[in-house]
């Protein structure tokens, strides 16, 4: 049975034009290979 | 093969399970996938794109955007995201369309939030008229009919829903739900009518006999009184079904009124946000250009210094070339200039303070006190131990007879401390003395 209240706190407000800029600096890109490279740089560094 | 053409490799094959997820219309599936190959490798174009591409599918232009502009700024060499890009952004009315829809999605879902449903429905309706293919507003709009009990509608949206997105599980979980809900309606639906049939129709030998359940004996008065209980029915439907019915609808167009006034409201709030904001930036650029103005009228009038301080010294009138030079800046100057002043100054300075001290002398000697101060003071002020030490004592001595007790101390101190011994010192000491013993 499907609770209304707790469908609608699922949705949440988009972002509007205005905020995409914001949201594009504020976007974490770490991948794996960030990653990996961090672990082979401190690897040399011991 | 090396663990980062592994993650390479992986990043890869999640791109190609989400393109096969796209192909089949599974976009949330095939989001997470690429959303997963992008952490692995976020210079993985195609599944940027491609990712941008589902979103802006799904009516999530924003996050579309945000993708394509990664996109871009990791790539630059062939990409099509600057043509998705462009093909947004040159179209100035869609983009401001979009941006429409996205602040009336969120309105609905404050409508929501503070119980007003039907203005959230109204809302959601006029979002989806201008950006069809909208999942999330299409599932709100879908809850919000689950809870008005209008299930019939509610599967229209997600069934629209489901077309542009297959595999949603919000979408598949309230379709179950609704399902369930038009199912229990229809089948207790058909067994009220089969019982109806039952009293209507019964056996009579080897005849099947049908009569009205509603059968009465029809004599006059019954006739009379059924017109009068069919009237008062009438008028029964009339108060209690009709006019509550033109109420509402009346109360509906209010309410769409009052809507269409909040929208243009808000549209008219921002365009004077916007305007606001170019009066600040002017005022600020007035502000700027005047300082400018000030600056550059500064510069001038200290050429005009320099140039009337050279003049002077020129005409050996060193008294004025000295007191006009001391208004130049030498901050304000170019290098050469700076040069000239540095060469004019030194030499203006050592006459000038020559010529200073002679006039200061002759004023303290004919007791012109105040005079000698203001002399003695530039003197003093450029060379501490000028003339020996005379041109500090001669203040010193001025200021005690103009009464500034705390100057006269201060100079024979330092008379003291420049040249002790002398005969000027001892003198310098008694009336320090004599300063310090009076009240």
């Amino acid at each position: 049975m499907i609770n209304f209240e707790e469908e609608l706190k699922k949705f949440k407000p988009s972002l509007e034009v205005e905020e995409a800029e914001d949201a594009i600096y504020d976007r974490d890109l770490t991948d794996m290979t960030d990653i990996m490279k961090e672990i082979i740089k401190e690897a040399k560094q011991r | 093969m090396g663990s980062y053409n592994k993650i390479i490799h992986l990043s890869n094959v999640l791109y190609n399970d989400g393109l096969e997820k796209a192909n089949v219309r599974d976009l949330s599936g095939a989001a997470e996938s690429l959303r997963k190959s992008l952490r692995y490798n976020k210079a993985n174009i195609p599944a940027r794109n491609l990712l941008g591409l589902i979103y802006y599918e799904m009516g999530e232009v924003v996050d579309a955007l945000s993708e394509w502009v990664i996109s871009r700024s990791l790539s630059t060499d062939d990409n099509p995201a600057e043509q998705y890009l462009d093909a947004i952004q040159s179209n100035r009315s869609r983009l401001s369309s979009v941006n429409q829809t996205i602040k009336k999605y969120n309105q609905a879902l404050v409508y929501c939030q503070q119980g007003s449903r039907d203005l959230a429905i109204i809302q959601l309706k006029k979002v989806l008229s201008m950006n069809s293919g909208f999942v999330k507003g299409r599932q709100l709009l879908a809850l919000l009919y689950m809870e008005e009990k209008k299930y019939e509608h509610a599967r229209k949206e997600l069934r629209l829903a489901a077309k542009i997105d297959s595999n949603n599980l919000t979408t598949l979980r309230y379709l179950r739900e609704v399902e369930q809900h038009v199912q229990k309606e229809s089948s207790s639906g058909k067994s009220g009518h089969r019982k109806k049939e039952q009293t209507a129709s019964f056996q009579s030998g080897n005849e099947t006999i049908i009569q009205p359940t509603n059968f009465k004996d029809t004599s006059p008065i019954m006739t009379i009184l059924n017109l009068i209980i069919g009237v008062g029915i009438g008028v029964l439907i009339t108060c209690f079904l009709i006019i509550p019915n033109v109420r509402q609808s009346a109360v509906s167009d209010a309410r769409k009124a009052e809507l269409d006034a909040n929208n243009e409201l808000t549209t008219r709030t921002q365009e004077v946000n916007g305007l606001n904001q170019q009066i600040k930036d002017l005022k600020k650029q007035i502000k700027e250009m005047e300082s400018e103005s000030d600056d550059t009228q500064k510069t001038i009038d200290n050429y005009e210094q320099l140039i009337a301080a050279y003049d002077a010294f020129a005409q050996e009138n060193v008294q004025g070339a000295g007191d006009t030079i001391a208004n130049v800046d030498p901050n304000l100057l170019g290098i050469q200039s700076r040069t000239i002043y540095q060469n004019l100054s030194t030499q203006v300075n050592e006459q000038y303070i020559a010529a200073v001290y002679e006039q200061a002398e002759q004023d303290y000697n004919t007791q012109n006190f105040p005079a000698a101060i203001t002399g003695l003071t530039k003197v003093v002020e450029s060379e501490e131990d000028y003339e020996d030490g005379y041109a500090i004592y001669y203040l010193a001595q001025s200021c005690r007879q103009t009464g500034d007790v705390e100057n006269a101390k201060k100079y024979y101190q330092r008379m003291i401390e420049l040249h002790p011994g002398t005969q000027r010192a001892r003198s310098s000491q008694q009336y320090l003395d004599e300063l310090n013993q009076q009240p």
